[in-house]
């Protein structure tokens, strides 16, 4: 795919924000296309149950969710392409984008490249990957029927994940690092509710996963507080434990990233180069939920439909 | 050249819909095997891919040579298609 048209706008990732700002495009006429090189949805789609978004008074799949953000933005006419952009180059009147599918033109991009759940980076995390050692719960859960499981992190995934993989395990250890939860009032509130099923342990940190022939069988950790080291057997280990911006692709480029990687824009969601702009989960100072992200991937769709009219940005 | 292609899943796996979506972008054919329909195939699935873990992707070449995909990895099932 070496395309000689440019396009009006290439939007980078497939996630809510990027699905939300094509909807908009699209809607304008604005010939867009989406490159995603993991799943489309992004997060949102390996959640089990999204609760906040509004709209859905009960609820709603993580799956669900986007599968309908998908098919909306398909339905007027967005171009969903599976590959990784690997480098965006500012040629001035245009943009190149470097694929895995070859190169790309764009009057103007959008990075809406969310962000991937953090590593441990412990002993064992590595060796053990998918062979008892998982970041997706909706994926692999199922393997774990009638098992034990540890599940590590505080905050809102960690613990909505652990209450899905009551579904399937017999009993789970929650590890949290810090002396209280992160998660939403009403996620514990949720989690009391599941004391039989899971126990939470406060002010551990997770050191080490422990194998034997093979197979995943126990976690050490730390006790802050204590300094004692505490084991919990295991069949498996599920992290949450924060997330990563996936900006890897930008480290060589003249767009500005904060001291986590996470894209600076303007008030009018521009980066540091001209006519590329970024929204959602990757952009600096991103609240981290779905509603904000296709809030402003709505916003992003309707500046950059500005500025393609060769108006300026900045008000 | 492939001769065949078994994608094991389940039900709320979004990664294993986007190797379905990339295979049939691709223009290839597959069996589907769902492991929340049919949990008696998880050891099969464990056993030919060492992973507790979907998607998997069996790649059968005309020689019957196996390639084993876990997860929705493009650097590996491209070439593994190819």
């Amino acid at each position: 795919m070496n395309e000689t048209e440019i396009h009006d706008v290439v939007i980078v990732g497939a996630g809510p924000a990027a699905l939300s700002a094509a909807i908009y495009t699209t809607r304008e006429d604005i010939d867009t296309v989406l490159f995603e090189k993991g799943v489309i949805g992004g997060l949102a789609a390996v959640t089990d149950w999204i609760d906040n978004y509004p709209g859905f008074p009960k609820g709603i799949a993580g799956l669900e969710l986007a599968d309908g953000l998908r098919e909306q933005a398909e339905r007027f006419g967005a171009d969903i392409r599976l590959g990784e952009v690997t480098k965006i180059i500012n040629k001035g009147e245009y943009k190149q984008l470097n694929t895995t599918e070859g190169e790309i033109k764009a009057r103007a991009v959008l990075i809406a490249t969310g962000s991937d759940y953090k590593k441990l980076g412990i002993p064992g995390e590595q060796e053990y990957y998918a062979r008892g050692v998982h970041y997706c719960a909706t994926c692999d859960g199922a393997f774990y029927r009638d098992k034990k499981l540890v599940v590590v992190g505080g905050g809102n995934s960690a613990v909505q994940e652990a209450m899905f993989l009551t579904k399937f395990a017999s009993h789970i250890d929650l590890l949290v690092r810090g002396p209280e939860m992160r998660a939403s009032e009403i996620l514990q509130h949720e989690l009391k509710k599941q004391k039989d099923k899971i126990t939470v342990h406060l002010n551990i940190t997770t050191d080490q996963i422990i194998g034997v022939d093979g197979k995943v069988v126990k976690v050490i950790g730390t006790n802050i507080k204590s300094n004692q080291q505490i084991e919990f057997s295991t069949d498996g280990v599920f992290v949450f434990i924060g997330l990563l911006p996936n900006t890897a692709f930008l480290k060589d480029s003249k767009i500005e990233l904060d001291q986590i990687g996470m894209v600076k824009t303007n008030s009018d969601l521009e980066t540091a180069v001209p006519g590329v702009f970024a929204a959602g989960d990757v952009r600096s100072g991103a609240t981290m939920q779905i509603a904000s992200a296709t809030g402003e991937g709505a916003t992003a769709a309707l500046i950059i439909r500005k500025y393609l009219e060769g108006k300026t940005v900045e008000q | 050249m492939v001769k065949n292609i078994t994608v094991f899943t389940t039900n709320t796996c979004a990664y294993c819909g986007m190797v379905k979506k990339w295979l049939g972008a691709k223009g290839f054919t597959y069996e589907e095997v769902n492991l929340d329909q049919n949990p008696d195939r998880q050891q099969e699935a464990f056993e030919m891919s060492g992973a507790l873990s979907v998607p998997v992707t069996i790649i059968t070449k005309h020689d019957d040579s196996r390639e084993v995909v876990i997860g929705y990895n493009l650097a590996k099932l491209a070439p593994a298609i190819a």
